[in-house]
């Protein structure tokens, strides 16, 4: 390499440097400090067709609830942790005392995005996608199918992760770090539920009313027509509104705080022995083997007859459904005439519809691997096929609720259990045909 | 593919080349357009809003005075709303559903079943499967106090029995399964839900909380089955039968109730039922398929609703 390419080189990495410093720097932050964005597919959906100034007004009430990404804010109320929050929250730095803040920031933002929607930068080329929090509903957990997780469960996701996915583990963290970002993410559930739940209230009770005099006559223009007028949603100003946005909050709040109520705890005398012996084992295996493939646990129908995962793979997520309804919403709409409503939103819809990643059927596991994603523990096993997988087509078996009744037996899904732990390790090609239930329920 | 003289020109900038793909990818990956969309916080009203819920201040304007609530203190009595949609078309026909599962028990010898997105009656063309019911009421008549009732949801030949079944909270729907394979009923909603039905066998559901609109049930193992449930706080609803007849008894006489109306392909937000025609304006039908009514004690207020052929999608 002679003088001249050298200084060729040096001065087109000076240009390189040059060219892309600003761009990483500004490039971004040109529009400011991160923000909490609405959710946008909601917003312009056909559902909750949510007008501009609506928007910004639900925009503010949240702000004034939960804060920014850089100060989060926490009602009394809502039970979570202030300093947490801070610690979790805003832009990655390590105090003089050696204490790290940002966590949130520097280990999860990236797939979970700001917001907690699920859409950092990397999300898009994952499969799972990271999971969007703002709906409060997660799969991994020891709580009955449609209640929260306990801070536990969060906490089991973080140090484990979620294996098989692109969720790492952050077991290397230290456990008031953990406790941090669990609380943050709770955060940004409950600001995600209650935006849901905002932009509902706005959408059922909110609007034009016709508007009237003083003496309570109502207001006609030249024409003879009423006056319309736009009710504002501002809980500052009006004591009604007030009480309907803290009834809300509470009743979010409330299914959270429930979850340490909500924990199934299996029967102590159906929990089989620690010490069985090989026959006892083979016997229930046995057991769980014919539940699997019959009419009534039904495993069969969506993990397919060999269990590889290939039964019933038409299904959505409860996230895709969402936007996969939304999608064929706006190519519906593209094909009739435009009518008065569709106008209003068909920029910002097509505008929405295009930053959606692309749709993935729901497939159930392949259960030959032997990867759990909610973890390995005979437990956790048992609280999958309990409780069902929230969010996606995989259902409860065991009961609903605290006090109820399963659809079978807690001895017989620890039978199913075992089961499926021997599965990987059963031969694929081992006869079904001996089952006499499974002969009609395949011939899919 | 290149001649040699190009590809060293090109050589010296094949940096810049570099940098510019970074750029770009930075540019692109770094900042989502998608991310910007939507309003953020403004600060002054996150003040003022914030002072009022963390308890520094009160909300300045009061509740809504002189409204029907305060009118209705003093009312007594009660009154019926009953009437009949009807279509302003030709009954259309339905496509049969794509079975592609469990085709013996779920076809009629290889024949699947119809849809029922919009069930027209090819004599009176009443059009079945309008969810009408009333929105708030002050008081609530002793016929329509919650249910404690079983209510049945059957499914067979791999179809919801009831397409849209109504019910007051705390009821107890019995989600019943009587084909002889496996489903699931997957509910959402404000009571969301999950579980395998299996095969001749009935699982509870008890709703506790009140939906606005129905919302949808469908089995995960068959995506065809759709139905629809709608828990109320009181019984203040009706579904159409097949002739598109309704009536809902025993409502609060002497207040302005506010009555939804929704259909599974109704054009409005969340399958609202929006009656966009002469008719409709007078009775000021909103575009959330909804208009008020104040009925006198003992009034028996008949409608005969046409619904055009528009207000239906597909
Ligand atoms: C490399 C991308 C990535 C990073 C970084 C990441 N996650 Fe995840 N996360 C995922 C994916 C993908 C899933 C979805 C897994 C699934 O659906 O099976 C997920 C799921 C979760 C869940 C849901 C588990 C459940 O039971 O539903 C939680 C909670 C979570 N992540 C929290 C975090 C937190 C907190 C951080 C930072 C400390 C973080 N994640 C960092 C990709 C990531
Ligand atoms: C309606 C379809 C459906 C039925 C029926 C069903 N599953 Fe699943 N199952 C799924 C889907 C989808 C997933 C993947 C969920 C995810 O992680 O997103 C899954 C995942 C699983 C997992 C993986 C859990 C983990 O930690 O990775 C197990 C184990 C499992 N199912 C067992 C069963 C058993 C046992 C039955 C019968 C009692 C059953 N499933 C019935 C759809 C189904």
């Amino acid at each position: 390499m002679n003088q001249n390419t050298m200084k060729q080189k040096l001065n087109s990495f000076y240009l390189l440097a040059c060219l892309v410093a600003p761009l990483v720097t500004v490039g971004c932050s040109s529009s400011g400090p991160p923000e909490f964005r609405l959710d946008m597919v909601k917003m312009v959906s056909e559902e909750t067709p949510t007008a501009q100034e609506y928007q910004q007004e639900i925009a503010d009430v949240l702000g004034a609830l939960f804060g920014t990404p850089d100060e989060p804010f926490a009602l009394p109320e809502t039970g979570l942790n202030a300093i947490q929050l801070q610690m979790a929250a805003g832009s990655a730095w390590s105090d003089e005392k050696g204490y790290n803040h940002g966590l949130y920031r520097k280990h999860c933002v990236h797939c979970h995005g700001i917001t907690g929607d699920g859409r950092g930068p990397t999300a898009r080329f994952l499969n799972p996608y990271p999971r969007d929090y703002r709906p409060g509903v997660y799969k991994f957990k020891s709580t009955y199918n449609a209640d929260r997780p306990t801070d536990e469960d969060l906490h089991r996701v973080l140090v484990n992760g979620v294996p098989g996915t692109a969720m790492p583990s952050f077991s290397l963290l230290p456990s008031s770090e953990v406790e941090s970002l669990v609380e943050y993410v709770k955060y940004l559930s409950i600001r995600g539920q209650m935006e849901t739940a905002l932009t509902n209230f706005v959408f059922d009770e909110l609007g034009e009313e016709e508007a009237e005099d003083e003496d309570g006559e109502p207001l006609l223009d030249g024409d003879g027509e009423p006056v319309l007028r736009r009710i504002p949603f501002n809980p500052a100003e009006d004591a009604e509104q007030q009480e309907v946005v803290a009834d809300l909050l509470a009743e979010i709040v409330e299914g959270w705080d429930a979850a340490s109520e909500k924990i199934i705890l299996p029967e102590e005398d159906q929990i089989p022995a620690e010490e069985r012996s090989d026959e006892e084992i083979a016997a229930s295996v046995d057991k769980g083997r014919e539940l699997f493939y019959g009419t009534r646990a039904n495993c069969i129908k969506c993990h397919g007859p060999t269990a590889l995962g290939d039964g019933q793979q038409d299904d959505f997520d409860n996230w895709s459904k969402a936007h996969k309804k939304f999608l064929s919403d706006v190519a519906e709409s593209h094909k009739g005439e435009p009518t008065e409503d569709s106008q209003e939103f068909a920029a910002s819809r097509d505008e929405v519809a295009a930053m959606i990643y692309p749709l993935r059927n729901a497939i159930p596991r392949n259960l030959r691997q032997g990867i759990y994603r909610g973890g390995r523990r005979r437990l956790d096993i048992f609280w999958r096929i309990s409780a069902g997988i929230p969010g996606t087509p995989m259902p409860a078996t065991g009961s609903a609720a605290p006090g109820g009744k399963g659809t079978i037996s807690e001895a017989e899904i620890w039978n199913i259990v075992d089961y499926v732990l021997s599965l990987p390790y059963e031969s694929p090609s081992r006869p079904l045909k001996a089952l006499p239930a499974n002969t009609e329920g395949i011939v899919n | 593919m290149f001649d040699k003289s190009v590809t060293k020109k090109i050589q010296p900038y094949s940096h810049l080349f570099q940098a510019t793909l970074l750029a770009a990818l930075v540019v692109t990956i770094g900042c989502q357009r998608g991310e910007e969309l939507g309003p953020v916080a403004s600060a002054t009203s996150v003040a003022k809003i914030r002072s009022v819920f963390a308890g520094e201040a009160s909300a300045t304007g009061a509740a809504e005075e002189g409204s029907s609530e305060s009118a209705v203190a003093t009312a007594t009595g009660w009154a019926t709303i009953k009437g009949r949609f009807v279509y302003d078309g030709e009954p259309p026909a339905m496509q049969p559903y794509n079975v592609n599962k469990d085709q013996a028990t779920c076809t009629d010898g290889g024949k699947p079943p119809l849809q029922e997105t919009l069930l027209v009656d090819s004599g009176n063309k009443g059009i079945a499967n309008v969810a009408i019911y009333i929105r708030k009421v002050s008081r609530v008549h002793e016929s329509a106090q919650p249910s404690t009732e079983k209510v049945l949801f059957d499914q067979k030949a791999c179809v919801f029995l009831t397409h849209v079944l109504p019910m007051t909270i705390g009821q107890t729907v019995e989600l019943k399964n009587s084909d002889p394979v496996g489903h699931n009923t997957n509910i959402s909603g404000n009571n969301s839900f999950n579980q395998t039905i299996p095969a001749n066998e009935s699982v509870d559901y008890t709703p506790q909380k009140e939906e606005a609109m129905p919302v949808l049930a469908v089995c995960s193992i068959h995506p065809w089955m759709a139905s629809y449930l709608l828990p109320r706080a009181n019984g203040y609803y009706a579904i159409t039968a097949p002739d598109g007849s309704f009536e809902i008894a025993n409502v609060p006489a002497g207040e302005i109730l506010e009555v939804q109306v929704w259909h599974e392909s109704g054009t409005g937000p969340k399958g609202a039922l929006v009656l966009n025609t002469e008719a409709g304006k007078e009775m000021k039908w909103s575009k959330k398929g909804r208009f008020k009514i104040n009925l006198a004690e003992d009034e028996v207020k008949e409608f005969e609703l046409t619904v055009p052929t528009n207000a239906f999608r597909g």
